[in-house]
């Protein structure tokens, strides 16, 4: 693409980083190796055991090493670079997004009210145009709210408040996921049921169903029909979100899950999106110590997520343990704060 | 209210924000347009297969279809059709695209009212203007080139192409003032009917693809040349 081409720059700079430390690996066993026959040459004539228990070997070997880190070194603060660089790319499409969100409502109340300046406009329209200005202005707020969520969100991955519930927690959460989406009722049928305890962060896990109800009625044609279906092996317990939406396509399926990653796609109905909501489940799921999936047939055949997280008690022990230990601590320390 | 002489001009505003759509509407409808609403790229293309219009108002960022594809199959079909994209992005690159892809006029969001009904008045003029022309004038040729007005297509040499519209105004109003200098206000205010005091830079672009089809080498033009802080001289003979 023409739009990188500082990209072909830092290949070039990898590529020479290449040949100066192979280069510099070379000179090194050439200096040691005409060091070495010198050495020898004259240590035979001297003591051929000499030789062998040559002091050299031991610098030979360590140059070797610092030559060796310097080349991982090198290769990780490319690889960091390439990511880096890729991350910009999908960030500044992120701030596309955003903005075209913005910028709508926002011509529009411009459009309204210069309607309103410029012409004669009967009382009856002039009402019905306030009242969509206000709806306007009342989604710019949500809007310019849901970026400020972002960071919250973000911190939110790390700042957890976790605490042991019984596994039935889900179903509050997915009903209230329903609830935060006006869902129609039927919308959303839950089947299954499992037994044992899991240990979340109510409000973290809040997001997750809500991103996840989002996507689904966001990405289905017509109307929305979501399946939640709730298992458990002795392990961990398995929630399974389907849809029936427009599906995700194969090469897609793994990048949903990527920071900003968004699908571009002539089937696809709506645009709106930051392309943060699965990275944002993906991450949380992962803090919980488990695990989430996809599986799609491909395009109009509906997308199912399977969340599978670690039962209290049996496995993840320790680092579950760390969670709720890390909790505890966050909150004596608000207590004593707030005792102030 | 002043009487518009476009009345009657059927355009299709193709935008999924409703709000946004639903002011529009009201805004033509009272200017005397015909207005019909695509919410999205999709609807857009059907209504632009089944019916006429006089002009296209065009989203980019649309559902399904987004409005450059539509800008370019519409052009497929009709390369006269004015097309005014309306749009939030803003960059430099989207705006090359949506002119390359066939728009004849990129406004950005937010925009202001009086502002996008004087450049549809402006576009439907030009078309109008191009169209009466034409009959006077329906072939012209210089050097290898032959450009037939009535249908927008070319010849050079070898090559044959079709213009966009207002490729075909552009090179229409050089031809009108062969031999001497245009300025890009005059072209501004001429062709596109806008406010000179923006985008000249979008007269650059559309020169640079008129010298890409006509010039043997649009590296070193000699129909369309450009003159150093003045604008544009069209010559019909080359090496003249």
């Amino acid at each position: 693409m023409k739009k990188y081409p500082p990209q072909l720059f830092v290949i070039l700079a990898f590529i020479l980083a290449q040949f100066a430390w192979l280069g510099l690996l070379g000179a090194w066993i050439y200096y040691y190796a005409s060091n070495y026959i010198i050495f020898k040459q004259v240590g035979n004539k001297v003591s051929p055991q000499l030789a062998f228990e040559s002091p050299n070997v031991g610098v030979f070997v360590v140059g070797i090493i610092i030559i060796a880190g310097i080349a991982v070194s090198m290769f990780l603060v490319f690889r960091n670079l390439f990511v880096q660089r890729k991350l910009t790319g999908l960030y500044d499409n992120f701030i596309a997004n955003i903005t075209h969100e913005l910028k709508s409502p926002l011509s529009s109340i411009q459009l309204y009210l210069e309607t309103l300046s410029s012409k004669n406009i009967p009382p009856d329209k002039q009402k019905e145009f306030y009242a969509i200005m206000a709806k306007d202005t009342s989604r710019l707020h949500k809007l310019i709210n849901s970026i400020l969520e972002i960071s919250r969100i973000e911190q939110k991955k790390v700042a957890h408040s976790y605490h042991i519930y019984s596994a039935d927690i889900f179903y509050k959460i997915v009903e209230t996921s329903a609830k935060n989406f006006r869902l129609p009722p039927g919308t959303l049928n839950i089947q299954g049921t499992f037994s044992g305890k899991c240990v979340i962060d109510k409000e973290a896990m809040q997001i997750v169903f809500d991103n996840l109800t989002d996507n689904a009625v966001k990405y289905s044609v017509g109307s929305t029909n979501i399946l939640v279906k709730l298992k458990n092996t002795d392990k961990k317990i398995i929630i399974e979100f389907s849809d029936n939406g427009i599906g995700i396509g194969l090469k897609d399926q793994k990048k949903v899950f990527n920071k900003f990653h968004r699908v571009y796609n002539k089937n696809i109905p709506n645009v709106k999106g930051t392309g943060l909501g699965l990275y944002w489940v993906k991450e949380i799921i992962k803090f919980h110590g488990g695990k989430v999936s996809l599986k799609s047939d491909g395009p109009a055949k509906g997308t199912s997520f399977f969340i599978e997280l670690p039962i209290y008690k049996t496995s993840k022990k320790l680092y579950i343990n760390s969670l709720l230990r890390a909790t505890a601590k966050k909150e004596r320390f608000m207590e004593a704060t707030d005792g102030d | 209210m002043e009487t518009n002489e476009y009345k009657g001009a059927r355009i299709l505003l193709v935008e999924d924000e409703e709000t946004l759509a639903n002011g529009l509407e009201f805004n033509l409808t009272d200017e005397g347009y015909v207005i019909e609403w695509a919410k999205d790229g999709r609807q857009a293309l059907d209504f632009f297969n089944s019916r006429p219009y006089d002009l296209i108002l065009l989203d980019i960022m649309l559902p399904y279809y987004d409005g450059f594809e539509i800008a370019k199959k519409v052009r497929e079909v009709s390369p006269q059709m004015p097309i005014l994209m309306l749009t939030a992005r803003t960059s430099v690159q989207d705006k090359i695209k949506g002119l390359e892809q066939g728009a004849d006029d990129y406004m950005t969001k937010p925009f202001h009212l009086a502002e996008l009904l004087l450049r549809i008045k402006g576009m439907l003029k030009r078309k109008l203007w191009y169209k009466e022309s034409s009959e006077l004038l329906p072939k012209f040729s210089f050097g290898n080139n032959i450009i037939n007005f009535e249908n927008l297509s070319c010849t050079a040499g070898s090559r044959k192409f079709n213009l966009t519209q207002r490729e075909a105004m552009v090179m229409k109003y050089f031809i009108e003032k062969k031999g001497k200098i245009v300025s890009r206000k005059e072209l501004l205010e001429n062709v596109w009917h806008t406010n000179p005091d923006i985008e000249t830079r979008t007269v650059d672009i559309f020169i640079s693809h008129l010298r890409k089809y006509f010039e043997p080498d649009p590296d070193n033009p000699v129909f369309i040349v450009s003159i150093r802080n003045a604008g544009y001289l069209f010559n019909d003979e080359s090496g003249g």
